[in-house]
């Protein structure tokens, strides 16, 4: 009675957290007593706890984290800095979208980790082809999902400010301003992904340090337990952001939640 | 009567690239006493929103004269404010705030600004809505907060471009009834556009009846009727004689096609 009142309330964990543990059983069987196990092409979940372990407790995970963070939050600050104010404004003036909108359409659907190499013998393997790779990426959600959050304000809502007497300043301040922040906060969900996404590339080339990097060496050396730990705490930091995310939308936007946008 | 409001010769055209230019209104003129409730009907696009905008200083017609109160209307201004048929409410501010945001933009003291609201939530009958999100509301509900806005600021002239056309019927009955109760009380002069006969006839003192596009002043029709109205006023043999003396006025315009 008491579990099954508790399953009704928590249906959504329960069974998420079930169908994980499920698999994680199922590979840690599969490889225990089905098929052999050879260390070169397969792991096992205790073998990555174990691995997990004793990367925490040691010193290199965490210098990765920091070396790959430190060009994460430099090439994804440069990006929101630039990517609102140049969405904002090709939002407001029709004549800059036209003009820009062609190169940044197609920059935007372009798979721009492709650059990856050019940018490493340009920029060389430290935090600054890095950073730059991850601006490049990150850059376009901001700018996209700013000028349609721009574009989408209510043209009724500028004429209820100036029927009011409101200033061109209270017209960016009352209600350009606050319908664009929801759009900026899908903008930012989307950039992480892809910022993310730029660091990993940028050290898979050329690198000799970061969570990237790791990730590719211990491939290279077939140390498959390491190689997963470093996976799984990618995986979980962008979940985490991403949730953080969610949160500051609703939040920040209690009326409805913004549109992503491409 | 002494003029209030006094539209006289307006003439506007909208010019756009693409598309031959608009003549919207065309020599049109009216005029209101002070507290006098007039509703203008006509048929769809014969410009009688647009002249509501006119006045409300938000669109600059091509030509001809405006006043209020004798002097020349150029601008939005404290005197005139608007009821807007899609409430125009902004989504990310409650009840109150929207209800101060006329205040607010006036730079009016908070202090003010909350007793001012409080006493306006209360007369459109919003009483423990006031850190409601417009979301949470109905349309109903919507138009009173748009409705205790425009009456916040103080205006003399209150503007209502088809404030309850969004609403469903029984809703739109109800607010009928309490825009009079308020109009009443508060003695304002009020502009009213609306596609409904029965609504002009039922709140207004006069009826203008527009032409069709170019629109133009083409009847103005008094209803005699006394007040305080009320619902039941509505299915008397006097009502539906108004009513079909507007209808006879409109019809001929609704069948021209320009």
């Amino acid at each position: 009675m008491k579990i099954s009142d508790y399953y009704a309330a928590h249906q959504r964990g329960v069974l998420g957290f079930l169908s994980l543990i499920f698999l994680l059983a199922g590979w840690e069987i599969l490889l225990t007593y089905v098929v052999p196990l050879d260390p070169f092409f397969f792991t096992k979940p205790s073998l990555i706890a174990a691995a997990f372990a004793e990367q925490i407790a040691g010193q290199k995970l965490w210098h990765d984290l920091a070396v790959s963070s430190r060009a994460f939050i430099w090439g994804f600050s440069l990006a929101l800095v630039a990517g609102i104010p140049l969405g904002a404004v090709m939002g407001w003036r029709r004549r800059v979208e036209y003009t820009l909108d062609p190169f940044l359409t197609a920059l935007y659907a372009s798979p721009l980790v492709a650059l990856a190499p050019l940018l490493i013998v340009f920029l060389g393997v430290g935090l600054l082809g890095k950073a730059v790779l991850v601006f490049l990426l990150s850059v376009f959600p901001f700018i996209f999902n700013t000028a349609a959050g721009v574009k989408s304000v209510d043209s009724l809502l500028i004429n209820v400010i100036r029927s009011f007497g409101g200033k061109e300043r209270d017209l960016y301040l009352k209600v350009i301003l606050p319908s664009t922040v929801p759009y900026i906060v899908a903008g930012t969900r989307l950039a992480i992904g892809r910022g993310l996404v730029g660091i990993i590339v940028g050290e898979f080339f050329a690198a000799s340090e970061g969570i990237g990097f790791a990730i590719q060496n211990y491939g290279d050396t077939y140390r498959l337990p390491d190689m997963f730990v470093g996976i799984i705490i990618l995986s979980v930091i962008a979940v985490l952001l991403t949730e953080i995310l969610r949160k500051l939308e609703t939040t920040l936007a209690p009326w409805r939640s913004g549109e992503e946008v491409r | 009567m002494i003029p209030f409001i006094e539209a006289r010769s307006i003439r506007l055209v909208f010019k756009s690239k693409n598309r031959d230019a608009v003549t919207a209104l065309q020599d049109f003129g009216l005029e209101v006493a002070r507290g006098e409730f007039v509703s203008i009907v006509g048929p769809s696009g014969c410009g009688k929103s647009t002249f509501l905008n006119i006045l409300l200083g938000l669109v600059r017609p091509d030509s001809g004269e405006l006043r209020l109160n004798n002097t020349p209307i150029a601008g939005p201004g404290q005197e005139r404010a608007m009821v807007f048929q899609e409430f125009g409410l902004l989504p990310w501010r409650t009840v109150q705030a929207n209800v101060e945001l006329g205040l607010e933009l006036k730079h009016v003291a908070a202090s003010t600004r909350a007793e001012r609201s409080a006493e306006l939530i209360k007369l459109v009958g919003l009483n423990g809505f006031e850190q409601h999100y417009p979301h949470e509301l109905s349309g109903g509900m919507k138009q009173r907060v748009g409705l205790a806005r425009a009456l916040a600021t103080e205006p003399e002239v209150l503007l209502m471009d088809e404030p309850f056309a969004a609403l469903d019927a029984q809703t739109r009955d109800l607010m009928q009834s309490e825009l009079l109760q308020i109009w009443e009380r508060t003695g304002k002069t009020v502009l009213f556009v609306t596609h409904s006969i029965e609504e002009a006839a039922y709140l207004s003192d006069r009826v203008i009846v527009m032409t069709a596009r170019p629109g133009r002043m083409k009847d103005i029709i008094p209803i005699g009727l006394p007040r305080p109205r009320d619902y039941e006023m509505r299915l008397t043999p006097e009502f539906n004689d108004i009513k079909s003396k507007i209808w006879e006025v409109l019809k001929e315009e609704l069948t021209v096609i320009k």
